[in-house]
């Protein structure tokens, strides 16, 4: 019968702790990147302008339908060489987790801002508005607000796919779990424990999200997927 | 910029890569079916009235929903031994991490699928004396199967990505043949790219067909 010990991985909690700022780091840094650049490429994908929309479609349509590791990957081992500069593993990490949850991100925001009656649009037109105030003051306020769920479960997948960058060696919580469990080998307790942390992280921001789901789905506002 | 391509290096390794396709193909077959099987399972489990049911049901979706698929294939490939007489290859540790993620969020769109059906499906069954079990295979499944085909096809190629995950425990699919290529020609521009470009080709149609499905559905209902 094994004999759990968990003192070993107690003794190490400093490391745990930095490798879940680290996490939380990483989420933080791509989720804003991702938000901006999702909502670029959504505005470009539904521009009535083929030279925008075409490949705005394909950017979103690479990142959303390869799997992220292999982007990681790619931006950690091939960019670098590309082009010629240095490549740390945050770096690599931010910039795949960025773009890639852009590509999920311009769907939502596409989805919000058709999902806006036409009215909408045309009254805002015989008002005097031209299409940027429009879209800055009548579409995209009422759009983000049905975007809100689909935006949480994303964050969510977010923070689960950046575990990816252990990969890389990036200091991340399942790093630090891995580094920690070669030095006292205890895979056990130590893996247990990182993955009781990301439950415990990961399972509160999905009730939060619920919660918040729920007093949407209150007022009125559906969805948009 | 001035990098000069050449694939003629990764083109020379067409029967790695094969290989490493086919690593792909059998592992995204295993974990399709284990993980959308036991999800049903555990999705009826989820339904049921019965606590004795439904909270261990709940506990395990809520459990492999809320934690990362890679602390979960380590944590099988590392830990689980330890409690186990019997050592877990590469491919059984990736095996069962994938499909028991698969199964809690397959799960939930069994749950989803089978709620979504009319109350009155379920008491006009009844009322021509079929037993729970002849309604939920004969009534309720089929229809809820075909409102949830996008849901399911989307869990499929998200089934497909995971799978790369599995390099992580060296077992040999394509990305970790891409990896073995790279080091050996060092050509990881080439190497990753071709990779990358081999997933797009498989995933493209399969994510294609899912638009397909969803704006049938959407005309049919």
């Amino acid at each position: 019968m094994y004999r759990w010990d968990f003192s070993p991985v107690f003794a190490n909690w400093p490391l745990l702790a930095q490798g879940l700022l680290n996490t939380l780091k990483v989420t933080a840094v791509s989720l804003s990147f991702g938000l901006a650049l999702g909502l670029v490429m959504a505005l470009l994908r539904l521009s009535p302008r083929r030279f925008l929309s075409l490949p705005a479609g394909f950017v979103i349509e690479v990142f959303r339908t390869t799997p992220p590791l292999v982007q990681l990957f790619w931006f950690y081992f091939a960019l670098p060489l590309l082009i010629g500069v240095e490549m740390t593993p945050f770096g690599a990490a931010v910039l795949t987790f960025s773009i890639q949850s852009a590509a999920f991100f311009a769907e939502v925001f596409r989805g919000g801002i058709v999902s806006i009656e036409r009215g909408q649009w045309e009254a805002a037109k015989s008002i005097g508005m031209g299409r940027w105030r429009t879209l800055e003051r009548i579409i995209l306020p009422q759009a983000v607000k049905r975007m809100i769920p689909a935006f949480m479960e994303r964050t969510i997948e977010l923070m689960k796919t950046t575990t990816l960058v252990a990969t890389i060696s990036y200091a991340d919580l399942l790093f630090a779990a891995n580094e920690i469990s070669q030095k006292t080998f205890r895979p056990l307790e130590t893996l247990t424990v990182a993955a009781l942390i990301y439950f415990a992280v990961i399972f509160t921001f999905s009730l939060l999200s619920r919660r918040l789901e729920h007093r949407l789905a209150i007022s009125g506002e559906t969805t948009a997927r | 910029m001035n990098h000069r391509w050449d694939f003629a290096s990764v083109f020379a390794n067409t029967d790695a890569l094969l290989v490493g396709v086919a690593g792909t193909l059998r592992i995204f077959a295993i974990c399709l079916v284990v993980g959308l099987s036991l999800g049903l399972v555990i999705g009826l489990g989820r339904h049921s009235r019965r606590p004795w049911l439904y909270f261990p049901a709940t506990a395990f979706v809520e459990f492999f929903r809320n934690t990362p698929v890679l602390v979960q294939i380590l944590w099988f490939y590392f830990a689980l031994p330890i409690l186990m007489p019997f050592s877990i290859s590469p491919l059984a540790a990736a095996t069962l991490g994938i499909s028991l993620n698969s199964a809690a969020f397959s799960a939930e769109i069994y749950r989803g699928g089978i709620q979504s059906i009319e109350r009155g499906q379920w008491d006009g069954a009844r009322a021509i004396g079929m037993s729970w079990r002849q309604s939920m295979v004969r009534i309720i499944l089929p229809q809820a199967l075909k409102r949830m085909t996008p849901a399911l096809t989307n869990r499929a190629i998200e089934i497909f990505k995971m799978s790369t995950l599995a390099s992580a425990v060296a077992y040999t699919e394509l990305l970790q043949q891409g990896k073995l290529i790279a080091s050996l020609n060092f050509n990881p521009i080439e190497a990753y790219s071709a990779v990358a470009a081999i997933f797009f080709i498989i995933l493209w149609p399969m994510v294609q067909m899912t638009y397909v499905l969803e704006r049938r559905l959407r005309r049919d209902e």
